[in-house]
């Protein structure tokens, strides 16, 4: 069974952003790009299914960035994945998530899967839409926030995160399918990993692969962005020390009643 | 686009708040746009629940009690939404920025070859084009951005960010044919709810959250819960609250959880690592309460109370109790 997560690349998502009040856009410098964090949890789950399964699976790590980030994808061979594929083409740039979604769909088709993880959510843009619209264009059934998946007699059977519970569902192969973090913390990578993934392949794929119908990037993009502004700053507030708790719970209710919360 | 699609998520017709602030929402859009405001509700318990939402300052209410929404994960409710947003013509769809709304939004996007803005927060209609303003990246930017097609876009909707308000002159509930020749193939085998009375921590006015400060699982549900309650609010917990299994994963606050924005927040033992300050530094008020003045939360709180949280909380509670009285 052919497995392919996509990752994303962003900014660490452990260091402060901030933004620079002069040409208003984030501020990368010392920044440095990593693997988005719950993708991590999908490459996780690739891996422990493809364990699972066992036979000659394998788990393709898919990712759309420019190329000069093409290294912070051995973190994820390291990892355990078997190869890496990297779309990258300065027309990407600008990609909106219609667009985004749009050109990783027709990408993926040509890599081929039986199953597709895709991350969640993003550290940066979060729309959570991503893998619907990847799943709509490839014409595949979507499966999302699954916290336990099988391959039970060739069909998936998932146990997945719901807005007022859980459920069992049961999809065919191949379908798309996003992963809770609930499925398991990733792994560390080991050193034989790290050392290992030096000698695994990254194949370079580009627009002209994909042979698109309408524009992507930001000729294309149906979405434009207008602002990107610091929030209202917060200022620090005021530090009170409590002598005891009765005190301490006074200041707290005062507080709130003269914001009119109580 | 003129036209406003509210997509109504619910489970045999019971609703999240936000599906009022929807549609709330939608009136003002569709009246600044220069169209109407619609609603589709499908699935089991959907016409009671249009019964509700005919209240709300909708024109029109589309409704199917169709069983098969229900049995099938998703692909359904797509269908039924692309039918009603080319029935009604270019249009505005909202969703609600749930686990179930991501999901819909996200098929809809390719669906109706449309632009997305999510998890927006404030609106503007410039000229006929929609602007929407988006808290991004944990809330470290505010960005506005438009959509530019004119036929159709999609906008996800943060919980709790707009208000509700009954009112105008009654929606006319009218059913949506069910979408013909489709055919299924994710099966809902079993579909269990999980917390059901307990607000969603998304939606809550007010959040009492603790973290590590608290040392383990009790003081969630002896000093954190009767605060909470007392103002109608949830609570909630840092990572590592919920890393040491104090508190299951689905109340995590931050970076890994959830994102918050009540009108009040009250930190327990909390420290404030940037993981969690994204996760509630758009919230209303924040009040700490910590043993260390100089912990980073203090940078972001309007009120630090540097003290023993299992003296302050129970005296607070019973402050708070007195006034409700």
């Amino acid at each position: 069974m052919k497995i392919v997560v996509t990752v994303k690349l962003v900014p660490d998502p452990n260091a402060e952003k901030r933004i620079d009040p002069a040409t208003k856009r984030l501020v990368r410098t010392g920044v440095e790009t990593v693997l988005n964090p719950y993708d991590e949890y999908a490459l996780e789950a690739a891996l422990q299914l493809k364990e699972r399964i066992g036979g000659d699976s394998t788990v393709t790590v898919f990712a759309m960035a420019p190329e000069a980030l093409k290294e912070t994808l051995r973190k994820a061979l390291a990892m355990g994945a078997d190869d890496a594929v990297l779309l990258s083409d300065a027309g990407l740039e600008g990609s909106d998530v219609w667009g985004t979604s749009y050109a990783m769909a027709h990408a993926l088709k040509k890599v081929g899967f039986d199953l597709l993880l895709v991350g969640g959510l993003s550290d940066d843009g979060s729309t959570g839409a991503t893998p619907g619209a990847i799943a709509e264009y490839l014409q595949m059934p979507l499966v999302t926030n699954a916290r336990k998946a099988d391959v039970v007699d060739g069909a998936l059977k998932i146990e997945r995160e719901t807005d007022t519970g859980y459920q069992i569902v049961k999809a065919p192969l191949p379908s798309v399918m996003t992963t809770a973090l609930t499925f398991g913390e990733p792994r560390y990578a080991s050193l034989k990993g790290i050392m290992g993934a030096k000698k695994k392949t990254i194949a370079a794929m580009t627009l002209g692969d994909l042979g698109l119908e309408q524009p992507v990037g930001a000729a294309g993009a149906k979405t434009e962005l207008l602002a990107f502004a610091p929030p209202p700053v917060r200022g620090k507030g005021q530090v009170v020390e409590a002598a005891d708790g009765a005190q301490g719970a006074q200041v707290i209710f005062d507080f709130l009643k003269e914001k009119k919360l109580v | 686009m003129q036209n406003v699609i509210v997509y109504v998520q619910h489970k045999n017709g019971s609703t999240p708040k936000v599906t009022f602030e929807m549609a709330t929402l939608a009136r003002k859009l569709a009246d600044q746009l220069g169209g109407k405001a619609h609603a589709v509700v499908v699935g089991a318990g959907s016409s009671q629940l249009a019964d509700t939402l005919k209240s709300y300052p909708l024109d029109a209410v589309h409704v199917n009690d169709d069983a098969q929404v229900d049995g099938f994960l998703l692909d359904p409710i797509v269908d039924y939404l692309e039918a009603a947003a080319r029935a009604v013509g270019p249009s505005l769809v909202l969703v609600a920025n749930t686990l179930g709304g991501k999901d819909v939004a996200g098929r809809l996007v390719a669906r109706l070859n449309a632009g997305i803005v999510a998890d927006a927060t404030d609106f503007k209609i410039e000229g006929g084009t929609v602007e929407a303003v988006m808290p991004k990246m944990g809330g470290a930017a505010i960005t506005t951005a438009k959509l530019k097609s004119a036929d159709y876009g999609i906008a996800t909707i943060r919980p709790n960010a707009f208000s509700a308000q009954a009112g105008g002159a009654g929606a006319a509930v009218q059913p949506i044919e069910k979408p013909a020749g489709k055919s299924y193939a994710v099966v809902v085998e079993n579909d269990v709810e999980e917390g059901t009375g307990e607000l969603a921590l998304e939606e809550a006015p007010v959040v009492v959250a603790g973290g590590r400060g608290l040392g383990g699982p009790d003081p969630f549900d002896q000093l954190l819960k009767p605060l909470a309650k007392l103002f109608g609010g949830a609570v909630g917990a840092s990572r590592a609250a919920a890393d040491a299994g104090w508190v299951p994963y689905s109340l995590q606050i931050g970076q890994t959880g959830k994102t918050v924005s009540p009108n009040l927040y009250i930190a327990v033992g909390i420290s404030g690592a940037i993981q969690h300050k994204v996760g509630m530094r758009s919230s209303g008020t924040i009040v700490a309460i910590n043993k260390d003045g100089a912990a980073p939360i203090a940078e972001f709180s309007d009120l630090v109370v540097v003290g023993d949280a299992f003296a302050i909380l129970p005296e607070l509670t019973k402050l708070v109790a007195a006034s409700k009285a």
